[in-house]
């Protein structure tokens, strides 16, 4: 006796074994192989037929997949991607290290102890929750612009710590210099991940429906 | 049948020139093109959906997550203001290869 729905369940299984990714695009391809089965068995085939002739239109997987390849996130894209991952990972890396000193030197007070806390936190926060609060763009070169404006105002936030604090070395005391370094390179560090969190948001609102 | 490279060169200005009918989606696209060439322009089914993602990512079109009116989900794309403008670009050249083919097909005759 023919199953339909064990059918489809072992064609989304060949689907996923070459790599046809869930949900988006299978659960697409799938409501798709639905439609024509439900077409073809209108028309008077048996269910067995319409379900043999649907996958025969709806194309090899591994062809699909080449094309799904094709259609992605361009290299451009995914380059801009990880240069905002790498500036945030830097930014991060310098924040955790002025932490530590924050906590370890005796001319830090309490606040001081507290806000760098507060600042190291902030990052964690935006990094793990940020996506949620982020816009999802459909469009990648607009997404891409954004990306990259966010990238080199991580960059240009770097450049211009390393440039400007020599002049406040010896003129503030250390726990407030450690506090202000530790939040610029945070707000670096925020910047940096929005690249990762926009990539994220746009792919979650690809698939909250499915 | 038509050659598949035609098939695939037409693809696009064919999916912008029927979403700016309305939005739609890849089911009732692949019908509507089968219908209007009379079933010569035929695409693998499954084939479509790389062409809608990829033309999503350039930002031509947009997609929303629907419901049938039997409430089976389905995804439906419209057109973006970047779309109609390359739908325009697409037709101008296609414009100009008919042209070029019917303008040397005539001179054969006469």
């Amino acid at each position: 006796m023919f199953d339909l729905e064990k059918s489809i369940a072992d064609w989304r299984k060949q689907m996923l074994a070459a790599g046809i990714k869930t949900p988006v695009p299978l659960e697409e391809l799938e409501i798709h192989l639905r439609e024509e089965i439900e077409r073809q068995m209108k028309s008077g085939l048996e269910e067995r037929e319409a379900f043999t002739s649907a996958v025969q239109k709806i194309g090899q997987a591994r062809a699909l997949k080449t094309e799904f390849k094709k259609a992605g996130i361009p290299v451009e894209m995914r380059s801009v991607k990880l240069v905002g991952i790498a500036c945030g990972a830097v930014a991060g890396f310098f924040s955790l290290w002025i932490l530590f000193v924050l906590l370890t030197v005796h001319e830090a007070n309490l606040a001081e102890r507290a806000l760098g806390l507060v600042g190291i936190t902030s990052i964690m926060l935006s990094w793990r929750y940020g996506y949620r609060f982020l816009p999802a763009i459909s469009s990648w070169p607009a997404r891409a612009a954004i990306e990259a404006a966010c990238c080199l105002a991580s960059v240009g936030g770097m450049v211009l710590f390393i440039k400007i604090i020599p002049y406040f070395l010896g003129q503030i005391p250390v726990g407030q210099i450690l506090v202000s370094s530790l939040w610029t390179w945070a707000a670096t560090a925020i910047l940096g991940g929005m690249a990762y969190g926009l990539e994220k948001a746009a792919r979650k609102a690809n698939e909250q429906y499915v | 049948m038509i050659r598949k490279e035609l098939v695939a060169a037409s693809a696009e200005p064919m999916i912008l020139a029927l979403l700016a009918k309305g939005e739609s989606y890849g089911y009732a696209i692949i019908q509507e093109v089968k219908a209007r060439s009379g079933g010569k322009l035929n695409w693998t089914d499954g084939m479509l959906y790389p062409v809608l993602h990829r033309m999503e990512h350039r930002g031509l079109i947009k997609s929303r997550w629907g419901e049938s009116e039997t409430g089976r989900k389905r995804k439906y794309y419209s057109l973006k203001k970047d779309g109609k403008t390359a739908m325009a670009k697409h037709h101008e050249q296609w414009s100009l290869v008919h042209s070029v083919l019917a303008g040397l097909r005539k001179e054969q005759y006469v």
